[in-house]
């Protein structure tokens, strides 16, 4: 009696994606893809790609964005080495979390208190908190003559994988856990499928955006320990790009814009290693110059979100049809116009 | 009808608003905000983002959103610069409106037929925009050709008087294809919604051709005033282009907010004074270009959104 | 006045997928009459309109305009034809000036030049807003903020801008005043005085026979009878409409309250919101049904929503067993269930799969230690309702979007129905469903009272409330005008005296 969900056509695009990106460049690179250096490479390149991408999974789920989280990153780097420096090295860890979520909740506040669009927001704070974060690093200059700073010594350790891998996985496995199998996750999709229904069901749609931004703020700073960590110390670009890397990363895994059922964890990390595969394969065939990897990276994110949209809508258009069946004639009968007199009060300006 | 006098009192009573405005910063700047010379300076600059700002109210108004307009600026004035050094104004002009309408029709044809939601395909179109221009800057056949700098001869459209004629007429055009033409209307009509008007007959994939070619035209233009002004164009990877659209961005917020008393057409080179004003402001008592005021363009964005959202009822996301 | 036939229709024949919408057809106007056509909802109504009006094209079947072959492929080409047409569900552009919206699509013919004359579009907007003698509307101004009534008004205007031969009008009476209805009764006698024709759906039985000269029933997307108004009866109509008498089995069969009023499950006191409500105060009890009506803009579909706590309170209480209720959330974990009445936009996740609609309200309840929730738990209660509503679907992970609006309805209410509930809020639920899901819908109603469920039905369908409700609240400006217990008074009649 029991039957599993059928595997989708949809759900197969990444996988495909995947393969075949792997397999061009393991042709093209003549296998030096498969270098245990490289390799090696190519997990550390991806573990900060997931990591956020686990924390915005839970703001795309519910069908919002959040462009903030590589600004966020650079911030609580930024603030965490400071107070690392100042305070002592037991402030590191903290005040990188909690920058990194005081952001995010922020965003959370913002999109659900003050109905701005998600993209908007995040958009503003992208420029915003970079010019903080410039204000700090110049600021610095001036004070010690250097814009980056370095880690105490007693950090350095952190950024052997010895400790990071296993800290990694820990953080991805809580992650899936509350995606998966939390009110959080369940919530989240919900608001992502119908923010009304979700709403009139009684989902407090107001405090699971706040939280959803605020993981994925959190994440960030988690972030910014990682990149921090990795390099001893705080430079000029960190964090630039990473949202959209981290954006890629999400809708090459198979996520849609629109978030809802089809958001998952392992689509997440799907998603990082293609894009992680396509800016290490590019630098191992010897076209790393950031004009071609970002010309691949803009065809490549048009082309998966418009076969992600067209095998969705193609699945939508067969609905459709069978649902005239129903609606065409009862629907348009008894909806009302009252109702009709709502929606026209939709905004001129949908951004 | 009392609808004139209504609108005359607004009129009065915003245009007192924005003098009093200007009073204010130059008390605050100590006199030097008004002097001839400064002044000058914030009204050439306000031309490049008020004919941005139209561009995008125009694509607004069908419910698009596009952050790819900096690359296409980039690009835009890249050929206006080459062209123009070798053909003299006609150069300038033609080259820049040609590539910048262009890619702004090619932007909308992607967001119209791909049904990608335009903010992430035209972000996609920022960054390959923006490579290819980088990929001109650094490449050898094209290097120096779009690192000279536009010949100081062509010059004229980015200083006053010029300047400001090609504003007022800016506006002229923008305020008659909004408010007085079949494909004005219709554009807002799509915009307001798509199903009564394709009932009552509005070609609606026509009038989206239409929306593409009238805001390229707008931010084609932008980029000639905006190479005329500075003369030589730059571009760096990582989405920084995207950092040209933020100032005209927040100029349609503000308007938007307004829209319900003041024409949006009226309303964008007005805020894209009270802005520009602001920054300028900032600048005189030595707020830092780039960090700080970065910052405050930033906040300023996230109020004048909230505060266009105000009420609003429906879902956002 | 009447005369000749202006459109003849033969055998017309619609169907979407392997559903008939319409079956065979026949139906004539004459000109100078005002034709009235009704039916339940699913009867076809709206698509016999929509295809004399453009929108759908036909199977099969002729229709004849002044004797020629009429085909139109667009509203557009209807107009052209003189035939014009108010959809019930299609509004107004908001983001346009109110004369903009009379001639959307038209605005070419002002212009010169290419440059658009809003002056004259504009006067000729009034002349038309003068010749029909309806309430002028200030033309300038955005139809953004304007009420429903004054934009119904606008479309219209839109409508007779044409200069329409046939006029059809779809439920257009209900969004309006009383005032502004009788403002329309004159503009269709002027109509007819002309020697124009006019097509009128509309619910009201009554208001039908009034101002109709015939009346064409439709059924299961086949015509029931044609009738000549002035001897027909509203029963008559209705009988025809349902096809058999209405009462018998279909609702209760009681003619007296029955329930315990010592339990008092919910109370609302002094509900106001803001422009919507004001200063409703009712209990509803244990087992029992308490149904509310009133004509559109009475507020009842708001009270629901306040109830729920979806509506921001001006003032006010909600008590649930004595504790008051602050929010959505603290009512669906006070064991509440609120079926809002726009199912597919409001209460469905039309993209998600059947069991993740189920498990929804239900979440909150299957959530163990460590905040865990099982998936396998959750299937398995969507398995069982789908069961128990026996919803007829492949397996539990079919996308709602495949269902039929019955099943889908099930859904809808299932969902509740598997949480041990208190109170159910019902905001129209029988909206769009067949015959038989509206009997198995009652028949659950009827269950849960006897299982002693509190019930709040709220309803745009008199028969409907006066069918289940133990009491019936009226309703009439957002206010509540009268708490009618079941019993003598409970008829249609004495209804409508308090809602109009």
């Amino acid at each position: 009696m029991r039957r599993q969900q059928r595997v989708k056509l949809g759900d197969a695009v990444p996988f495909i994606a995947f393969v075949v990106i792997f397999l061009f460049f393991a042709v093209a690179s003549r296998g030096k893809m498969f270098s245990s250096y490289n390799l090696m490479l190519l997990v550390d390149q991806s573990m900060v790609t997931i990591l956020l991408g686990c924390g915005m999974l839970f703001v795309v789920a519910q069908g919002s964005i959040d462009l903030s989280v590589g600004v966020n990153l650079a911030l609580s780097g930024v603030a965490a080495t400071y107070a690392a420096n100042i305070a002592g090295a037991w402030a590191f860890i903290p005040t990188a979390m909690l920058v990194g979520a005081i952001v995010g909740v922020f965003n959370g506040v913002v999109v659900s208190k003050g109905k701005v669009s998600s993209f908007m927001l995040t958009i503003s704070m992208l420029i915003g908190v970079r010019g903080i974060v410039n204000f700090i690093q110049e600021s610095l200059m001036k004070t010690t003559g250097n814009g980056s700073q370095k880690l105490p010594d007693s950090l350095l350790p952190l950024g052997s994988n010895t400790l990071r891998a296993p800290v990694f996985i820990v953080i991805v496995l809580v992650m899936a856990y509350l995606f998966e199998f939390t009110k959080l996750g369940r919530y989240g999709k919900a608001i992502g499928e119908n923010e009304r229904s979700a709403g009139n069901v009684g989902v407090p749609v107001t405090l699971m955006k706040i939280l959803a931004f605020g993981i994925s703020g959190l994440l960030a700073g988690v972030g910014g320990v990682f990149t921090v960590s990795k390099y001893g110390a705080t430079n000029q670009t960190m964090g630039q790009f990473m949202e959209m890397q981290v954006a890629m990363a999400i809708f090459l895994g198979g996520v849609l814009v629109t978030g809802g059922a089809g958001a998952k964890i392992y689509k997440v990390v799907l998603g990082s290693l293609s894009i992680t595969l396509i800016v290490n394969g590019l630098a191992i065939i010897g076209k790393s110059d950031s004009d071609i990897s970002q010309t691949v990276e803009g065809i490549l994110l048009l082309a998966i979100l418009f076969i992600t949209i067209l095998v969705n809508s193609r699945a939508t258009r067969r609905r459709a049809s069978r649902k005239a069946t129903v609606d065409g004639i009862s629907g348009a009968d008894s909806a009302d116009a009252e109702l009709a007199g709502f929606r026209i009060d939709k905004g001129e300006n949908e951004t | 009808m009392g609808n004139n006098k209504k609108n005359l009192t607004t009129a009065v009573a915003f245009a007192a608003a924005l003098a009093a405005a200007l009073v204010i910063f130059n008390v605050v700047s100590g006199g030097k905000f008004l002097a001839r010379e400064n002044f000058t300076v914030v009204v050439s600059h306000i031309v490049y983002p008020a004919f941005t700002a139209w561009g995008l109210s125009f694509l607004f108004a069908c419910g698009y959103t596009d952050m790819s307009v900096g690359g296409v600026v980039v690009l835009a004035a890249f050929a206006s610069t080459v062209f123009g050094n070798l053909y003299g104004y006609p150069g300038v002009i033609i080259a820049g409106v040609v590539v910048g309408t262009l890619l702004i029709f090619i932007n909308f044809n992607i967001f119209a037929y791909t049904k990608i939601p335009s903010w992430i395909a035209s972000i996609s179109l920022a960054m390959i925009y923006e490579a290819t221009g980088f990929y001109l800057k650094t490449s050898n056949a094209t290097k120096s050709l779009v690192t000279t700098a536009l010949n100081r001869d062509y010059r004229v459209l980015g200083q006053l008087p010029w300047s400001a004629v090609l504003l007022a007429a800016g506006f002229a055009a923008a305020y008659i294809v909004y408010n007085r033409t079949t494909v004005g209307l219709n554009i807002r009509a799509i915009g307001g919604n798509t199903e009564v008007s394709r009932a009552m007959g509005v070609n609606v994939n026509r009038t989206l051709l239409w929306v593409g070619l009238i805001s390229g035209l707008f931010i084609g233009f932008a980029a000639v005033v905006q190479i005329s002004y500075s003369g030589l164009m730059t571009v760096k990877t990582g989405l920084t282009s995207m950092s040209m659209i933020f100032q005209p961005l927040a100029i349609v917020l503000l308007a938007q907010i307004m829209k319900k008393r003041v024409n949006i057409i009226i309303a964008i080179p007005v805020c894209s004074l009270i802005i520009y004003s602001i920054f300028n402001l900032l600048t005189i008592l030595h707020v830092p270009s780039g960090t700080l005021q970065e910052a405050c363009l930033g906040a300023f964005l996230i109020i004048f959104g909230v505060m266009g959202r105000r009420g609003g009822r429906e879902v956002v996301k | 006045m009447r005369g000749d036939i202006i459109l003849e229709i033969r055998g017309l024949n619609k169907s979407f997928g392997p559903t008939a919408a319409n079956r065979n057809i026949d139906f004539t106007l004459e000109r100078g009459e005002i034709h009235g056509l009704i039916g339940e909802n699913g009867s076809g109504k709206s698509t016999l309109i929509s295809q004399i009006a453009g929108l759908y094209g036909s199977d099969s079947g002729t229709m004849a305009l002044n004797g020629a072959p009429y085909v139109p492929r667009s509203p557009l080409e209807a107009n052209a034809k003189r035939v014009s047409m108010v959809m019930q569900e299609l509004g107004v552009v908001a983001s346009l000036p109110a004369g903009v919206n009379v001639f959307l699509g038209r605005t070419k013919e002002f212009s010169k030049f290419g440059i658009v004359s809003l002056k004259a579009l504009n006067r000729a907007a009034e002349e038309q807003f003068e010749k029909w003698e309806l309430p002028k509307v200030d033309l300038h101004a955005l139809a953004d903020g304007m009420m429903i009534e004054t934009r119904k008004m606008i479309e219209l205007v839109r409508a007779m801008a044409v200069d329409p031969e046939i006029l059809i009008l779809d439920e257009i009476t209900q969004s309006l005043s009383y005032n502004n209805r009788n403002k329309l009764y004159e503009l269709l006698k002027k109509f007819k005085a002309m020697g124009r024709s006019a097509v009128v759906i509309t619910h009201d039985v009554e208001e039908l026979i009034e101002i109709t000269d015939r009346i064409t029933v439709l059924r299961d997307g086949a015509v029931a009878g044609v009738l000549d108004s002035v001897n027909t009866t509203a029963d008559e109509v209705k009988r025809l409409m349902v096809g058999r008498e209405i009462s018998g089995e279909y609702y209760r069969s009681d003619s007296e309250p029955s329930f315990d009023e010592t339990r008092t499950v919910l109370s609302a006191r002094g509900l106001t919101v803001e422009g919507e409500v004001r200063d409703v105060s009712f209990d509803v009890h244990a087992g029992e049904i308490l149904g509310f009506c009133g004509i559109s803009d009475s507020g009842i579909h708001t009270v629901g929503r306040a109830l729920y706590g979806l509506e921001k309170l001006t003032s006010g209480r909600v008590l649930l067993e004595g504790r008051e209720l602050k929010s959505p959330t603290c009512a669906l974990r006070s064991n509440m269930a609120y079926v809002p009445k726009d199912r597919d936009n409001d209460a469905l996740m039309m993209g998600a799969s059947i069991w993740e609609n189920f498990a929804l309200p239900s979440v909150t309840e299957l959530t163990g230690k460590a905040f865990f929730i099982s998936p396998r738990r959750l299937r398995a209660l969507a398995r069982k309702m789908t069961e128990k509503m026996s919803v007829k679907c492949r397996d539990i992970f079919q996308t709602m979007t495949d269902l039929s609006g019955g099943n889908k309805q099930k859904v809808n209410l299932g969902r509740w129905l598997a949480k041990d509930i208190k109170l159910l809020i019902l905001d129209c639920p029988t909206r769009g469903v067949d015959v038989g899901v509206k009997a198995y819908i009652y028949s659950l109603m009827k269950d849960a009272k006897a299982e002693g469920i509190a019930t709040i039905l709220i309803s745009d369908e008199l028969t409907e409330v006066l069918g289940m409700s133990d009491r019936l609240c009226v309703m009439k400006d957002g206010v509540l005008k009268a708490i009618i217990p079941r019993g003598d008074e409970f008829t249609e009649h004495s209804l409508i005296k308090v809602m109009v």
